[in-house]
């Protein structure tokens, strides 16, 4: 169906610049508009995980995003950057029965992208952390 | 994101338009710790009216899970009211919506906190 890739440094001022990326993609590929919003929020999650946890002092990560829309209605999101080493998948879930005063106010964005996404998985390629998100867009 | 805030009688009302995301939470945050910090006296029931909110991210959820602590400290009702179905389904996925009373509009958000104060 349809392909695109774009590269940012992780710097939070690029979160604007991915939502577009993310936008166009989805007008490109004539995808219905509510669709996005899963994606939107794991771009948003994962990107700011990059730019918040994911840099050694002195340097800023490189962070690619791939989108990719097959014909059989699933698109597939993959985020990339060259950091240090990390697993977003291994950070444990957080405690969501817990409540208004205990609630942890951190840690929710990972867990909201593995509910909301179908399949996530994560791989360390070379230098690169590479984190992959599929979902089916039929309902 | 756009936030108006409206300051009737009976409640106040936050309204955010657009997206609640990681540029648009502290400013969200701010507005909101304003209304309790105030001069004079916290407002009895504040209320998120999410008629025109289209995206929440877990900066959001943060913000809202701060300003419904400021709630409670300053002793006034909160509650969120009105959200579209994919923010909605934020709220639902974690948790939240059983910490922070969800309403279907206004009416019932503002007879429940009402209902709720002694």
């Amino acid at each position: 169906m349809i392909a695109r890739r774009t590269a940012v440094p992780a710097d939070r001022g690029q979160l604007a610049v991915l939502n577009q990326f993310l936008r166009e993609f989805w007008a490109a590929a004539a995808l219905a508009p509510p669709g996005m919003q899963p994606f939107a929020l794991a771009l948003e999650e994962i990107f700011m995980n990059i730019v918040m946890h994911g840099s050694e002092p002195g340097r800023t990560p490189c962070v690619e995003v791939f989108l990719d829309g097959d014909a059989a209605e699933s698109v597939t999101m993959t985020v990339e950057d060259d950091g240090p080493q990390f697993d977003p998948l291994s950070l444990p879930p957080p405690d969501i029965s817990v409540g208004l005063d205990q609630r942890p106010v951190g840690g929710l964005g990972v867990f909201l992208v593995r509910q909301m996404m179908d399949t996530v998985s994560y791989q360390r390629v070379g230098a690169r952390n590479q984190l992959r998100m599929i979902k089916s867009l039929a309902s | 994101m756009n936030l108006r805030i409206e300051a009737l009688p009976e409640a106040t009302y936050v309204i955010p338009e657009g997206r609640l995301d990681f540029d648009a939470a502290p400013g969200f945050q701010q507005s909101v710790e304003r209304i309790f910090s105030a001069a004079g006296k916290a407002p009895a029931v504040v209320i998120i009216d999410g008629t025109g909110l289209e995206y929440v991210s877990s900066a959001g959820l943060r913000a809202v899970l701060l300003a419904a602590r400021a709630a409670q400290r300053a002793g006034s009702a909160f509650a969120l009211c009105a959200l579209q179905p994919a923010v909605r389904e934020v709220f639902d996925l974690s948790g939240f919506s059983r910490i922070i009373a969800v309403h279907a509009d206004r009416a019932a958000a503002l007879a429940q906190a009402q209902q709720g104060r002694p």
